[in-house]
């Protein structure tokens, strides 16, 4: 008889009977969404306590952030647009937490989809309802295949992913920035490759104008797709189950006859090839083209955004768009109160701490529920 | 008389499931009070209570008669309470010494540690009530049972006066055990309290002065071990007439279902654990494995079933080579296997019920389709194996497997393989650590299978249950195979000499 | 009590609105600038540029802000020049040529706000025939002579230590950059050859890093080169020249004598000790990139905005040089560079701001 026979299961309510089936999922939900809120929450009392230390009113503070990120169709479009890659990026690291994976190599994958994407956009000429499906499929596969290794390291010589990950990342890196200048660069510009042809670019004329001109590009409708089909995957399917196996105990699923070394590799490829679209999506669609020398931040961010999101597809989804919130409208709230740059980014970086510590506030609801048991 | 402590009215709920209703335990000084009751009846939650790890809802705890509220473990410290859990908290490439001082270290000029009086206090409080260690011992070089005593003498160290052993025994061997229940009876004559949480009436017939029955989180009563026989308290404890023997048809023995020929197999430090092993079981008989732990049996269960690679020889199920066939092949030809560590191995425990009611299966229709789960079949799956294999839990097939208690756990495990139906059943330690209603009716399952003309392949550490089940048994020693003995016509004297390596005609 | 509160309330209150109006000096105008990739304090380029704007602002009580953009795509360039713009900033400095497809973009965008682009001009960054560069009527474009600092600087350096090994460490491979480089090696060769100094450039110590802000990458390159036997080494580099800068100081801490010469703005007190006296920089190789943002404010404030126009700043118009006064350069080597400084604006001598094959890299 084991003490956790006895543990509260925090995702249940009190008194409820089998003909509550569909409710407990409801309550279920929504207990995760308001640990995800109130983490938000503390974010932002957070910043604002911060935002008041420097002298600074947090009421207009956060104002100007959702003014800068909502106030027209504009900044709408670059708010969704900010959050394309991270949705993706968000997805593969909810993926890989799922299955039990830490993919800390999405930067790097992110680079090799771009790559990808980048050089066949710069090197084929094909009409535009082909184009984009290829080039999208190509960063896909250069995503999946970079993540490959990881995921054979940890399979065969059970080499920590994370610090093959991170390795990666700086090998993509260095590929990238010999690459992109020796067969791609600009003719007029430096350390940057050629423009995307308007044909092989995700950002399309009607879309463009209908947000004003903002960056949004088809990117967002791939990462909605990708978001429906991460969650049909995981939730309704075989390889969902054998992933998710492996992910929770890899010796059960060894002893069902459930590869563990085959599913934790299929596991970092599909993460990789959610990077490489976050690739695809920041380098020919929010992005005009390919940059050396710059290590994406939204592979790393992708963390974040997947604990706030509770690791779920759809957790994810509201998530990064938060998440492009902040980043879309922190330039505005400085240019209006003159916060300094450096303090917005501590800001932001604080609610994006606060956001994705929710475990603690998971454990804070928890003392809080015994507390007030204990009293009764 | 003395109450040490008293719990009056002691009532606790969790979410779906009431751990304890009115309970009510009191416990004289310097007596051996067991607290007995199935799995899940909320023992553990009881004593949780006792040492602060949890607060009751309601009721009332005093300790030698002033009441108290123990509101975390170092409450109960203070006052006494000390707990041997029943997963050692011991630091393994620590010493004994330094194991036992580790967060109130003896200091030296304020800032070496003292080990060496520390260590000369041990000893001499192990003296004291027999324990007989080694302060200097590393933890990693000592017995599971020398481990034991590590945290019995954590407690006396810290001066408890009242000690909570939670399952005891569970992990000792029986000769440990005889070693333990003499420590009991010493802590006791030096004036220590002693609860004793336990479903083996054997032990509580043993050591305990008296005896309190809790099922399902109710009270059921207290009663004195002398004038009370094990059948009594039995029923007390699972609510109806247990019958200790297990009930067999004569044997049907058919055809040979499962052999193995000259089978040579790894053990994990890289040397044979299996050395030319042949072994064939029948369809219509139990076949028990018994070995002291550790001499092949992991090895033999682990090279049928696809989890360990083959070094040489054959296996052949129903005629057919599946030496090398992947695991998943082998279930789908029909083994089933329940494996000895249901956590590790047999559940996921993040997993719903209903999730790991199919975790064979999920590929086949009609839990799936063309890749895509069935929930509705898994549903019913699950909740034909709850029902007809009696898994008690909060919410049913939605349960987190995590959630329930190692008797429903195992009870879910049995169920999933026996519902492959599976020409061979392999079943290692399938009733450890679990209580007697629980014990009684997975034999029984396991003998169902016997008769229905399937084959089972029994591992077992527990002698008792081996000479039981068995049809015939194949004793194991040093991964070799030293005989194979009819059960009718053995004693437990033969296949204990068996054991210890002495083949038939070798022995004077 | 309570109407204290209220009065309070009412007292922040006027005081905000009073902030939002501002001063109405300096006509109002409101500088922004958004900065390349780098901080604000990284002691060369976006510093330069904001100390400008910062004297502009403390002189014709002008209002001014910075932003950092999140990324160094254009879309990211695009996004802040919005942000200034929305919130009233009509007069925006982009330092970097990074920045030229997105000022492209915008100088059309927002036709009634004025633009400084300072190391590039204007272009669609298309290939070819597409491509386009276009300097609008309401856009400056600013280039500096790099080649003629870097030389005068290599000038000064050879000079003040006559003998030994040099080394040049160089942020990412661009024109600005490569500039410093070749003028640096050609005012080395000219001591040489006119003054009788013996100094060398070998090269494996001329590098390009690759990056403006890998601290640890410049430490570990100074490290080598300073271990290969080199005296001093000019870094124009950004934040890898910060870490070159520090492997110097810490061998100076322990005896060791080796120097830097230092790049954009006078690095001279980045250089200092912990005595707070010396310094390891030697000279700085400048681009007075604050005194034309400045200049820049000024002459809009003016009315003489000159929009339209590519500037080049060079000796001539004392837009490039090394500091004035530097404690590290004896005044007879002060004396000499001036000379040569004079002879430059004279056309006397020329400084090539290419690589005719005669240089390293």
């Amino acid at each position: 008889m084991s003490n956790l026979e006895n543990k509260p299961n925090n995702q249940e309510m009190e008194g409820l009977t089998e003909t509550g089936k569909i409710k407990k999922v409801r309550i279920k939900g929504n207990r995760n969404l308001v640990v995800s809120l109130l983490a938000i929450l503390f974010g932002l009392i957070a910043g604002a306590i911060y935002m008041l230390a420097i002298g600074k009113n947090p009421i207009t503070g956060y104002y100007f952030i959702l003014s800068g990120g909502l106030k027209n169709l504009e900044r709408i479009g670059n708010t969704l647009a900010t959050a394309t890659p991270l949705i993706f990026t968000g997805l593969s690291a909810a993926f890989a937490f799922r299955t039990g994976l830490f993919n800390i190599g999405a930067p790097g994958q992110m680079l090799m989809g771009g790559l990808c994407s980048t050089a066949l956009a710069l090197t084929l000429n094909l009409p535009q309802y082909l184009f984009l499906p290829v080039i999208l499929l190509g960063s896909m596969l250069s995503g999946a295949l970079w993540a490959i290794v990881p995921g054979f390291l940890k399979a065969k010589f059970n080499v920590h992913e994370v610090v093959s990950g991170i390795m990666l990342n700086w090998t993509a890196y260095w590929i990238v920035y010999y690459i992109i200048p020796t067969y791609f660069k600009a003719e007029y510009l430096e350390t940057e490759s050629a423009m995307i042809p308007a044909n092989a670019s995700l950002k399309v004329g009607w879309l463009s104008s209908l947000f004003q001109g903002s960056f949004i590009n088809l990117g967002l409708f791939v990462a909605i797709v990708a978001v429906v089909l991460i969650a049909f995957i995981l939730d309704k399917t075989v390889l969902g189950y054998e992933l998710k196996s492996v992910g929770y105990n890899r010796h059960a699923a060894e002893y069902a006859g459930i590869s563990v070394n085959k599913n934790i590799i299929l596991s970092m490829m599909i993460a990789g090839a959610l990077s490489g679209l976050a690739g695809a999506a920041f380098y020919v669609g929010y992005a005009s083209n390919m940059q050396i020398g710059v290590m994406p931040s939204q592979g790393f961010d992708g963390i974040a955004v997947s604990l706030l999101g509770n690791n779920t597809p759809y957790g994810v989804l509201g998530a990064a768009i938060f998440f492009g919130l902040l980043h879309s409208g922190k330039g505005f709230m400085n240019a209006m109160t003159k916060i300094p740059p450096e303090i917005a980014d501590t800001i932001i970086a604080t609610i994006i701490y606060f956001s994705a510590t929710s475990i603690f506030i998971e454990r804070m609801l928890d003392a809080l529920k015994r507390r007030k048991r204990g009293a009764k | 008389m003395e109450y040490v402590v008293e719990m009056q009215n002691i009532r606790k709920a969790f979410p779906g499931i009431v751990a304890n209703d009115n309970i009510t335990f009191n416990l004289k000084k310097g007596e051996i009070h067991a607290l007995l009751g199935e799995n899940g009846a909320g023992k553990s939650t009881l004593m949780s209570i006792l040492f602060g790890l949890i607060q009751p809802d309601s009721g009332v705890i005093k300790i030698r008669g002033k009441e108290v509220k123990i509101s975390n473990p170092n409450v109960a410290n203070d006052l006494g309470i000390g707990m041997v859990h029943q997963h050692f908290k011991l630091v393994h490439n620590f010493t004994i010494t330094e194991n036992i001082i580790l967060g109130l270290e003896p200091k030296k000029a304020k800032l070496f540690v003292d080990i060496k009086s520390a260590a000369q206090r041990i000893k001499e409080v192990s003296e004291k009530y027999g324990l007989n260690v080694d302060p200097y011992a590393k933890i990693e070089d000592i017995s599971v049972g020398m481990q034991q005593r590590v945290e019995i003498l954590k407690m006396l160290y810290r001066n408890a006066e009242i000690l909570i052993f939670d399952e005891p025994t569970a992990v000792l061997t029986p000769q440990e055990i005889t070693e333990l229940m003499k420590i009991m009876k010493n802590l006791v004559s030096e004036g220590k309290s002693i609860i004793l949480i336990t479903h083996k009436l054997k032990e509580i017939k043993a050591v305990a002065d008296r005896c309190t029955v809790i099922r399902r989180g109710k009270y059921i009563g207290t009663v004195n071990v002398a004038s009370t026989d094990e059948a009594e308290m039995a029923r007390m404890m699972v609510g109806r007439e247990i019958s200790f023997k297990v009930d067999k048809k004569p044997q049907e023995k058919g055809d040979v279902i499962l052999s193995v020929e000259n089978l040579n197999v790894l053990s994990n430090k890289k040397v044979l654990g299996l050395k030319n092993f042949s072994l064939s079981v029948h369809r219509g008989e139990i076949l028990g494995v018994a070995g002291v732990e550790g001499n092949g049996q992991a090895e033999l269960v682990e090279a049928i079933t696809g989890l360990r690679r083959v070094e040489s020889g054959k296996i052949f199920l129903n005629g057919t080579d599946i030496t090398n066939l992947p695991i998943k092949k082998r279930i789908r030809s029909g083994i089933a296997h329940i494996p000895e560590d249901r956590q590790k191995r047999g559940l996921v425990l993040d997993y719903s019920i209903e999730d790991n009611m199919v975790l064979e299966i999920y590929d086949t229709p009609p839990y799936s389709k063309n890749g895509i789960l069935n929930p509705a079949a898994i549903r019913k799956h699950a909740e034909k194996i709850i029902e007809s294999f009696d898994v008690r839990s909060g919410k049913g097939p939605e349960a987190i497997a995590r959630s329930l208690s190692g008797g429903n756990q195992q009870k879910a495990i049995i169920g999933r393989e026996i519902e492959l139906d599976p020409d061979i059943l392999i079943a290692v330690q399938p009733t450890r650590g679990l209580d007697v209603g629980s014990i009684e009716y997975i034999h029984k399952r396991l003998v169902e299978q016997r008769d229905a003309g399937k084959a089972v392949l029994l591992v077992s550490l527990e002698l008792d249950e081996i000479m039981n089940l068995s049809d015939r048994i194949a004793i194991v020693n040093n991964g070799e195979l030293i005989g194979i003995v009819n059960a009718s016509e053995t004693d437990e004297n033969e296949i204990g000499l068996m054991m210890a390596g002495l083949r038939k005609g070798e022995r004077a | 009590m309570k109407r204290f509160t209220s009065l309070l309330l009412v007292v922040v209150l006027m005081a905000t609105v009073l902030a939002g109006c501002g001063t109405g000096a300096g006509k109002g105008l409101k500088v922004g600038m958004v900065t390349d990739a780098g901080t604000i304090d990284d002691k060369s380029f976006n510093q330069g540029t904001w100390e400008g704007i910062k004297k502009a602002e403390k002189d014709f009580k002008i209002e001014a802000n910075y932003l950092k953009p999140g990324g160094t795509t254009h879309a990211d360039y695009i996004k802040e020049i919005t942000n200034l713009y929305d919130a009233g900033y009509k007069f925006i400095v982009t330092p970097g040529f990074k920045f030229s497809t997105a000022i492209y973009e915008a100088q059309e965008k927002y036709k009634d706000a004025k633009f400084v682009i300072i190391d590039a001009a204007p272009n669609n960054g298309k290939e070819g025939n597409e491509f386009e560069e276009k300097v609008t009527s309401n856009t400056v474009a600013i280039y500096f002579a790099e080649h003629q600092a870097g030389f005068l600087a290599g000038v000064a350096a050879s000079l003040q230590l006559k003998e030994g090994e040099f080394g040049f460490i160089g942020g990412m491979e661009i024109p600005a950059v490569q500039k410093f480089n070749w003028g640096f090696q050609q005012g080395i060769k000219y001591a040489n050859d006119n003054f009788g100094t013996k100094i060398s450039i070998k090269p494996e110590n001329v590098i390009y890093e690759g990056s403006f802000d890998r601290i640890d990458a410049g430490q570990q390159l100074a490290a080598q080169m300073f271990d290969r036997g080199v005296k001093a080494i000019f870094c124009a580099a950004g934040g890898v020249g910060v870490g070159a800068i520090n492997e110097a100081k810490q061998r100076n801490e322990t005896g060791e004598k080796v120097w830097i010469i230092g790049v954009d703005v006078d690095q001279y007190h980045e250089g200092l000790l912990k005595d707070g006296k010396t310094s390891v920089i030697l000279t700085s190789a400048v681009k007075k990139i604050d005194t034309v943002t400045y200049t820049m404010i000024k002459e809009e404030l003016d009315g003489k905005f000159q929009g339209g126009k590519i500037l080049t700043f060079d000796v001539s118009n004392d837009g490039v040089g090394i500091p004035a006064t530097n404690p590290n350069l004896s005044d007879d080597v002060m004396k000499s560079v001036n000379d040569v400084t004079a002879k430059l604006k004279s056309g006397e001598i020329k400084v090539a701001d290419s690589n005719d094959g005669s240089l390293i890299k």
